[in-house]
């Protein structure tokens, strides 16, 4: 286990490298610069490179960068002078984790209690009822679903605020609209292999052992329908942790979706390198926390990775 | 007075077998302690029934039952038509039931347990779904059941899952599970078909003394009639969802009176037959010194070596049928990799003899699952053909006549080329797998468990089928099988493996009539016989407790630790092949210079 973890984690440095290799030379392949804007002329603008070291080839800029990243130092934003881009992800991303994380867990509890719902109930109203939300739910934009929900709570009936991050409230809104999609797919997913696990054999024992349905449910079918279900929870996370753009402007959150998009159009290189290497991390770490829950509940895949 | 007693169960599928019944006007009566044996083909509703006692059949199952009564407690199921609230008030009535008065051991050991729960977990939460006890009570009490069943290091195993234990193993955890809350009834269904030979001996063994000491019933089905003659007192047929004939195993081992009973048996010893004659004219096939070795990634650098294949030599002949026995885990079906070369062996030479000019390599398979090795989206004529299509170049209209050619051969009609495979049932399902492999017209057939899948009555069936073409074709087979009746029903020649390496050899019928090797004896003893007389006398010689199969790398003979005729010697080196005639065998009790030397002449027999 601690080998296959180490293992994942020299992986995940190495998946980074790639990353800031590739992203770094994009970067220097986008046409324009960061200081050209319309009122700078030629000789300002020649200065300014010389001054940011834009003039050297990028080869040697990618051994400085890389240089400085080893040390742990981001470098500082092209566009902001004086602030770095350790302080742009400091100030934007918990305003983006928090959110990300209340939606994620949101979307865990209700897509699995609508899931199990879907497949045990023999109501059919229930059964196609939740059918068609989910189906709803991932087929609908999240944006459209913000932009709904902020006409109905916030500016029809005045319940909820629609902008900024101030009190609890505020995350109402923006939670449940990135919220709905993951919930729909797991609810579906959840739904599919609840029901699978419900026809195995196993489920024939406890039941001949006496068990009562409640316990056969959460002791033996959750455990092993949950796995599948954890596979799509990860990437979904990460997706969510890194930030939404669209729901970010939506409701005006400064978050880090709404800095990055930013960063790109204003080709502000440090940034956008900053904020690549930050999601690449997260991705990255996620994914070997759900690889190790998985690893916690299936005694199959723990083996594995022995 | 009577344990259980059903009157007139029927048991209806609507969407299987339209408007026929899976089981039909069924009544049984058991009483306390005794052991019933129900037997039957598969679909004959067997199973069905038992599940309709403990209420275990899915929704769609139309139960109707006259009365179920188990000692004076009604259990009778509600009927189609009963609302809702009968139905809830049953399901609470037989949550007592199930698992505290009438619990039951299924086919399968491991799809049964939850594979991602610890098999204490799985023993104790029966416990205290009945009785009120604490954690620590229940986990005392699962230990001293794990006991009870033969497994050893009980508390260790307490938190082991069920994929680190071996077959048997497992079963015996599934009976324990049973026996947690000391039932008055035990239905074992088909407890033992997925079991091998000598393990099999033992659940029954097991089985037997559980019934005996703890006064529990049984409820025993099998389509093993040979199992059943061992175990049993009573014994109900079933056939087609009815029950055909009642009586003691005597009575209907003896003297059956239903000619469906009459069937059964006659198949049961069909299979004791011995094949046709073969003639081996040349040698077709020669294995020569073979191994294979996987390698484990272990920790860092140490892999781990496991010899699946040790050192094994043999030859068959054209035309002639070599059969393979041996546990499951053995290297059988390695060894068949090898002969088809889809494995490469890592030492040793495999060499074809037959004429290459047609294939660059005329050996062809047949699979142990009818029903997992057809491609359920293509259509028959698209399986038969593909192999045409990647190694030859014949035209649409030449392929077209191969497959009915084929389809006429193996029996099924020409107009059976356009189903899917879900239109067949499984003896002609593994036709269509015979026709695959033999539309290249290969000159080796390696057969990996051909029947084991079927039914006795399908399973002679095919066996003919196969002789059939072997005559017309002059075909050669390589016949793998854990099933020691088939092996003996269909080849000339014959090998025992054991651990990887081919313990003995031979011509099949000397072998079967004085086997030497202690494991082909301990084999052979563990074969049931459908006669209650002779079965009952049986005594497995493996009574040590089985193990996972270890095998000694590069020292002492394999099957050592579990052989009750070892010596020192045994567990210090290998013993060589030792031959004498035809018989090739590996044990230190035949070798010149342990055991004596001989007179030249003399002709060999066991010597235990």
């Amino acid at each position: 286990m601690l080998r296959y973890t180490c293992k994942r984690i020299l992986t995940g440095i190495l998946s980074l490298f790639v990353l800031v290799t590739a992203a770094f030379f994009l970067t220097r392949m986008m046409p324009g610069s960061p200081f050209q804007t319309g009122n700078v002329t030629e000789s300002v603008l020649e200065s300014m490179e010389e001054e940011y070291g834009l003039n050297d080839p990028p080869v040697r800029q990618y051994q400085t960068y890389l240089g400085n990243l080893l040390k742990g130092d981001l470098g500082v934003s092209f566009k902001k002078p004086g602030v770095s881009v350790s302080e742009v992800i400091g100030r934007a991303w918990p305003a983006t984790a928090s959110l990300g994380a209340l939606a994620i867990l949101a979307a865990v509890v209700v897509g699995t209690c609508l899931g199990i719902w879907q497949a045990s109930t023999k109501n059919r109203a229930v059964k196609g009822g939740i059918f068609f939300g989910t189906i709803l739910g991932t087929g609908i934009p999240n944006f459209v679903i913000a932009l709904l929900l902020m006409l109905c709570f916030g500016v029809k009936l005045k319940l909820l605020p629609i902008a900024g991050l101030k009190s609890a409230a505020n995350y109402v809104l923006p939670v449940i609209s990135l919220a709905v999609y993951p919930a729909s797919v797991i609810a579906r997913l959840m739904q599919n292999t609840f029901r699978e696990e419900m026809s195995r054999d196993y489920v024939v024992l406890a039941k001949a052992k006496g068990l009562k349905w409640r316990r056969t449910a959460v002791t033996h079918i959750l455990k092993n329908a949950w796995i599948p279900v954890l596979n799509y929870i990860g990437p979904a996370a990460a997706f969510l942790m890194t930030g939404s753009f669209v729901v970010e402007s939506v409701f005006t959150i400064p978050g880090l979706g709404r800095e990055f998009v930013n960063s790109i159009a204003n080709r502000d290189y440090t940034l956008i390198l900053g904020l690549t290497i930050f999601m690449g991390v997260t991705v990255i770490v996620i994914n070997l926390l759900t690889d190790l829950l998985c690893a916690c509940l299936d005694p199959r895949v723990r083996r594995a990775y022995r | 007075m009577k344990l259980l007693s059903v009157q007139d169960l029927s048991v209806q599928f609507h969407d299987r077998y339209e408007g026929q019944e899976a089981v039909s006007h069924v009544s049984f009566e058991v009483g306390p302690g005794e052991i019933v044996g129900v037997v039957g083909e598969s679909g004959s509703g067997k199973s069905t029934g038992m599940h309709a006692i403990l209420g275990l059949l899915p929704k769609k199952a139309e139960i109707t039952c006259g009365s179920m009564m188990l000692e004076g407690e009604d259990i009778t199921p509600p009927g189609p038509k009963g609302c809702g609230r009968q139905r809830k008030e049953y399901e609470r009535k037989m949550e007592t039931v199930r698992g505290n008065q009438i619990a039951m051991v299924f086919q399968d050991p491991l799809t049964y347990l939850n594979p991602t729960v610890k098999i204490g977990r799985q023993i104790t939460e029966t416990i205290r779904a009945h009785r009120k006890v604490s954690h620590a009570e229940a986990k005392e009490r699962a230990v001293e059941l794990l006991d009870m069943v033969g497994i050893r290091n009980s508390t260790r195993r307490m938190g082991q899952y069920p994929f680190e234990l071996s077959g048997g193993m497992r079963q015996r955890v599934v009976i324990a599970i049973a026996l947690a809350c000391e039932p008055k009834l035990l239905i074992a269904d088909e407890p033992t078909t997925a079991l091998d030979v000598t393990v099999q001996g033992q659940i029954l063994e097991l089985l037997k003394k559980i019934s005996v000491e703890t006064g529990t019933a049984l409820l025993y089905v099998s389509h093993d009639l040979g199992a059943v003659a061992s175990l049993c007192r009573r014994v109900l047929v079933m056939q087609e969802g009815r029950l055909v004939e009642e009586g003691t195993v005597e009575d209907i081992f003896y003297e059956p009176k239903h000619p469906y009973t009459q069937k059964l048996l006659s198949q049961a010893t069909g299979l004791l037959k011995l094949p046709k004659e073969q003639h081996a004219a040349s040698i077709l096939l020669k294995v020569e010194h073979v191994s294979k070795d996987y390698f484990d990634a272990g920790r860092l650098h140490k892999s781990e070596k496991t010899e699946a294949v040790h050192d094994v030599s043999l030859q068959i002949g054209r035309g002639e049928t070599y059969g393979l026995v041996g546990e499951s885990g053995c290297g059988k079906s390695t060894l068949a990799g090898m002969v088809t070369q889809m494995l490469e062996p890592t030492a040793g030479k495999i060499s074809y003899m037959g004429d290459k000019t047609k294939l660059k390599y005329p050996v062809q398979m047949i699979f142990q699952d009818p029903y997992a090795s057809l491609n359920p989206r293509m259509c028959v004529q698209d399986i038969l053909e593909e192999p045409l299509l990647l190694n030859t170049s014949d035209s649409r209209g030449e392929r077209v006549r191969k497959v009915k050619e084929m389809l006429h051969l193996v029996g099924l009609k020409e107009e059976d080329a356009k189903k899917f495979p879900r239109a067949f049932s499984g003896g002609q399902r593994q036709r269509i797998g015979i026709a695959r492999a033999l539309i290249l017209e290969p000159e080796l057939l390696v057969c990996d468990e051909p029947v084991s899948a079927l039914d006795v009555s399908i399973q002679e069936q095919i066996l003919c089928l196969l002789e059939e073409i072997q005559e017309k074709k002059k075909l050669s087979y390589f016949f793998i099988s854990h099933d020691l009746n088939v092996v003996k029903r269909i080849s000339r020649r014959m090998g025992v493996m054991y651990a990887g390496s081919l313990v003995e050899a031979g011509n099949t019928k000397d072998i079967y009539e004085d086997p030497w090797h202690p494991y082909t004896k301990a084999l052979l003893s563990a074969v049931l016989v459908p006669d209650p007389f002779k079965a009952r006398r049986k005594k497995g010689i493996l009574h040590t407790e089985e193990k996972k199969m270890e095998i000694p790398l590069g020292r002492g003979c394999p099957f050592a630790p579990r052989c009750g005729y070892a010596s020192d010697l045994c567990f210090a080196g290998k013993p060589q092949k030792y031959q004498y005639g035809e018989r090739e065998i590996a044990c230190f009790l035949y070798s010149e210079e342990h055991a004596g030397k001989r007179r030249s002449g003399l002709k060999m027999t066991s010597q235990i």
